[in-house]
């Protein structure tokens, strides 16, 4: 048979539209248990180069230790990663695993998307977490997940600013973590010896980040959801607290204009460039902050209200109520949250465990290892009333109400009271309360 | 009679029976089986993917506007009851607003001014290939990319301009935290995008004008501006109705150039239809009530393009 041009531009299509289609995120995925008795499971995350490898040495770990399992670890960039799992949600086949931001994981287990865990994890294994983690991954008092791991935020500061205003130390304990009043004095000191264009803070509640200003709230000891999750309860002194203390940031220039919650510009960036003097950040910036920056910086601890608090960032594991290998697939929830991968992936990502025990004993980040206790005592203030709100399954409205009130507030539109209505009362639509 | 006339004739339904083309006699023969055989062969394909990636998703994008949906499960017939919600929202109007008004600025300005770099690039200039394809680079860029680039100079605190501004002596612009700037912004750095493709139509337009056109207007008389109102803006009618609809398209549709730039703010200052759509349906999960934007969106484009059809009597302007 004559192999003909027309014949190789058809075969090649016939080639290269199935790895298009995987390319698009769109082949299906499989989840099998085949006649030999060896099963597969897919994983779907994004990552940096750090936390994949980690997830590649766990997955190596796992496989080795069950003969005849495969897990399979499909990467995808971060800004496709949802888009991709709802629409394969949608079309009914998804992965069996996939990693999910606590803020967007009560949208998937309140929609019954995602395995109960309760039947196939040993009595006890909530344990190894601590309260505020395994309250992050709770639907109707069920997990649907594992906390595997967190992050919260911190203030770096650049040395050689804070100096040349005369702020020569900076608290190197939680108890004598700056107050809110204490804060303000450092920034007004640092507005004052600093030209016009130069700011003394910039705050990281950019995009989805808007999560991060709960951190005020619950340093208030506010909460933005009653406790039955159902009733708004940000309208409250704490609210009002919260909101103004924000506020002053802007009124006051302590940040830049542009560091608005729907600003293209991240607090980071500003940071980067010495236009702030110090920045709102979590621990996954260090490595990247440490590659980057040429001036020296430092990181103390975020301030404290009535009491210290932090936001719950960071990532949970969960899968699919469709899966076809529950066991399996609790099996390698339960292993990669063992202690020593655990520690792994956070050492070597610059991340905080969920896990009791590493929280206590400490780890040390690969990068910049004396920054990592500053990192855990912060997130030892994060309470499980606090991280069980943002569990919500109305989360995801949630944060674009925030988005708009809180955009709205700093940009002096709207007086913080009016503001607080209009939280609570975008948050009693979204909870269905109103 | 030239094509003009008769293409004009035709649209108005006036063809003369002269012109008509004779009937072929007798049943077909087996080649012109093959042919349109053939034709329909070499359309099937992209007909099976217009179907598949436009098609299908715009008929089931009408049947979700009908539904309260958060994208899991089976949604929930509400009738038009999203569509209700359109008329008592706020930002809703407000992306409208905004949409309509970039689309207003951003559609004539690209025109104008590809048109102009068209003209200047027909003409005997030094190194035109190179200013050319100066202006066509943007068009192989991205439109992320594109806006990326849009905030390494917009951005208020040190970005190129602000800098450049204040290194002249002048007040800073707050690009980012000012609506108004912030509007500005996002039209400056489209019109940079989508000028050069305005241009490269509009230059393809020129040069099938042939010269004995501008000869024979010379010789009556005509001065460059007689020339150009005269001569080169009616023969360039085809183009400027592609460009038109094209552009008035792209506008209704801005949407990467918004969201990597300004994210819809200043507290929704460039917020548009697209950004507020997605927003919607994929940050609040909204589904439906995604979907009954984006059918509004469609029925705005669509209802301009049928009016402006309508109404155009050069848009199959040839020579």
């Amino acid at each position: 048979m004559d192999f003909s041009r027309r014949h190789f531009l058809i075969g090649s299509g016939a080639v290269s539209l199935p790895l298009l289609l995987s390319g698009c995120g769109f082949a299906p995925q499989q989840s099998t248990s085949t006649a030999t008795g060896s099963k597969t499971l897919t994983f779907t995350t994004w990552g940096t180069d750090a936390e994949l490898a980690s997830f590649a040495r766990a997955i190596a770990s796992f496989e080795e230790a069950n003969a005849g399992t495969k897990i399979e670890l499909n990467s995808v960039p971060y800004g496709q990663m949802f888009t991709n799992i709802d629409a394969q949600l949608q079309a009914g086949n998804p992965p069996d695993i996939f990693r999910v931001p606590y803020y967007t994981f009560g949208s998937y287990a309140g929609r019954d998307q995602l395995l109960d865990l309760s039947p196939y994890l040993e009595s006890g294994f909530s344990d190894r977490f601590t309260d505020a983690a395994w309250a992050a991954v709770q639907g109707n008092d069920k997990p649907f997940g594992v906390p595997h791991h967190t992050d919260t935020s911190v203030i770096l500061y650049n040395k050689a600013i804070l100096e040349l205003a005369g702020i020569t130390s900076v608290p190197t304990s939680l108890d004598s973590a700056w107050t809110w009043d204490e804060l303000s004095e450092v920034a007004a000191t640092l507005r004052a010896a600093q030209p016009a264009e130069a700011y003394p803070m910039a705050y990281n509640w950019q995009g989805n980040g808007v999560t991060r200003w709960l951190s005020l709230l619950f340093q208030a000891d506010g909460r933005f959801l009653d406790t039955n999750l159902t009733d708004p309860a940000i309208d409250s002194a704490a609210g009002l607290a919260a909101l103004e203390f924000s506020s002053s940031f802007f009124t006051k220039n302590f940040v830049p204009p542009n560091n608005t919650i729907k600003s293209a510009t991240f607090a980071s960036d500003t940071w980067y460039s010495q236009t702030s003097a110090m920045v709102w950040s979590g621990a996954f910036a260090i490595p990247d902050a440490t590659n980057t920056l040429d001036f020296e910086w430092g990181a103390t601890f975020a301030p404290r209200g009535k009491r210290g608090g932090g936001d719950f960032g960071g990532n949970a594991l969960v899968a699919t109520a469709g899966t076809a290998n529950p066991e399996l697939a609790a099996a390698f929830l339960d292993f990669v949250t063992g202690g020593t991968q655990m520690r792994d992936f956070c050492e070597t990502a610059s991340l905080l465990p969920t896990r009791k025990d590493l929280s206590e004993s400490g780890i040390a980040f690969d990068v910049r290892p004396e920054l990592a206790p500053i990192f855990l005592s912060q997130a030892s203030t994060v309470r499980a009333k606090d991280s069980s709100q943002v569990a919500s399954p109305d989360m995801s409205r949630i944060i674009t109400v925030l988005q708009d009130n809180l955009e709205s507030a700093f940009a002096g539109s709207t007086s913080t009271a009016d503001t607080l209505k209009s939280i609570a009362e975008g948050i009693a639509q979204t909870t269905g309360n109103s | 009679m030239t094509k003009v006339a008769v293409e004009q004739d035709r649209v108005a339904g006036t063809v003369a029976p002269s012109l008509t083309l004779p009937r072929r006699p007798g049943r077909r023969n087996g080649k012109t089986v093959r042919e349109a055989l053939a034709g329909w062969l070499f359309l099937t394909p992209n007909m099976l993917l217009l179907c598949l990636f436009v098609l299908v998703p715009l008929v089931w994008t009408v049947v979700i506007s009908f539904q309260e949906t958060n994208g899991f499960g089976v949604g929930e017939y509400v009738g038009v009851a999203n569509y209700e919600r359109l008329l008592g929202d706020p930002l809703f109007w407000r992306s409208t607003a905004n949409t309509l008004l970039f689309t207003i600025i951003v559609t004539p300005l690209s025109m104008v001014l590809g048109l102009g770099a068209a003209v200047l690039f027909n003409s005997i200039l030094p190194a035109r290939g190179v200013f050319r394809s100066i202006l066509i680079i943007p068009m192989a860029i991205s439109g992320v990319a594109t806006a990326l680039i849009g905030v390494l100079v917009f951005n208020e605190n040190n970005g190129i301009l602000d800098n450049l501004i204040r290194f002249i002596g002048l007040p800073s612009v707050n690009w980012q935290s000012g609506g108004f700037a912030a509007f500005v912004s996002v039209v400056l750095v489209t019109l940079w995008w989508r000028v050069g493709f305005n241009m490269l139509i509009y230059l393809a337009g020129l040069q099938s004008i042939g010269p004995e056109l501008y000869e024979a207007a010379e010789l009556d008389g005509a001065g460059f501006w007689v020339r150009f109102r005269n001569v080169t803006v009616p023969l360039l009618g085809p183009s400027s109705f592609f460009l038109l609809i094209l552009n008035v398209i792209y506008s209704f549709q801005v949407f990467d150039i918004v969201f990597v730039m300004t994210g819809g703010g200043p507290q929704n200052a460039t917020s548009v239809l697209v950004t507020y759509a997605y927003d919607t349906g994929f940050v609040t999960r909204d589904q439906g009530y995604a979907a009954a934007i984006g059918v509004v969106l469609l029925l705005v484009t669509f209802i301009f393009t049928a009016v402006r059809w309508r109404t155009s009597r050069s848009r199959d302007l040839v020579e």
